[in-house]
């Protein structure tokens, strides 16, 4: 079978806390 | 402070020790139960550590409050191969990428190829890393490699 790959993964992302430090 | 807190969770997040960004997380959440930052942050520090049930309990007792998992939720249930829960859960977010990414990989294990490579070729403008590689697989599974 081809590969695929699990991109919606690096969508997978952690909020900017920038405004919360 | 919670301050402090959100510093030490920034921190953990930098150096990718999502074991402990979920402990402070959950130090956020037990002053501000509601605190849509922290919430994200341990369902996201969650789900890299592959505890992919946890991140479902989270967002599960999330539900009533007015904060948008449903990505989150859908790629969870995506993990678990609850394909047509997950698909249910991308509905409300129609039309972006991101949306449209997870729903080319769902559409490509329920063999759904032709709608799968539809959505793959929409993406192509958004310059996403590696699409290519999804893109192809999905057409030599529909024996369309010649594509
Ligand atoms: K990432």
């Amino acid at each position: 079978n081809p590969i695929v790959l699990d991109i919606a993964y690096n969508f997978v992302d952690f909020p900017s806390l920038e405004n919360r430090m | 402070p919670i301050e402090d807190l959100f510093t030490s969770l920034n921190l953990h997040i930098q150096r990718s020790q999502f074991e402990q960004a979920v402990k402070v997380a959950d130090q956020i959440l037990l002053v501000v139960p509601s605190d849509e930052d922290a919430i994200r942050c341990k369902v996201v520090a969650l789900i890299k550590e592959d505890r992919i049930d946890d991140a479902l309990s989270t967002i599960q007792a999330s539900q009533r409050l007015p904060i948008d998992l449903s990505f989150f939720k859908a790629y969870c249930l995506y993990r678990q191969n609850k394909l047509d829960e997950s698909l249910e859960s991308l509905k409300s977010q129609e039309g972006s990428s991101t949306t449209m990414l997870l729903e080319s990989q769902i559409l490509y294990r329920l063999g759904k190829m032709d709608a799968c490579i539809d959505i793959y070729q929409k993406l192509q403008k958004s310059k996403i890393e590696s699409l290519e590689i999804n893109l192809v697989a999905g057409l030599v599974s529909a024996g369309r490699a010649s594509d």
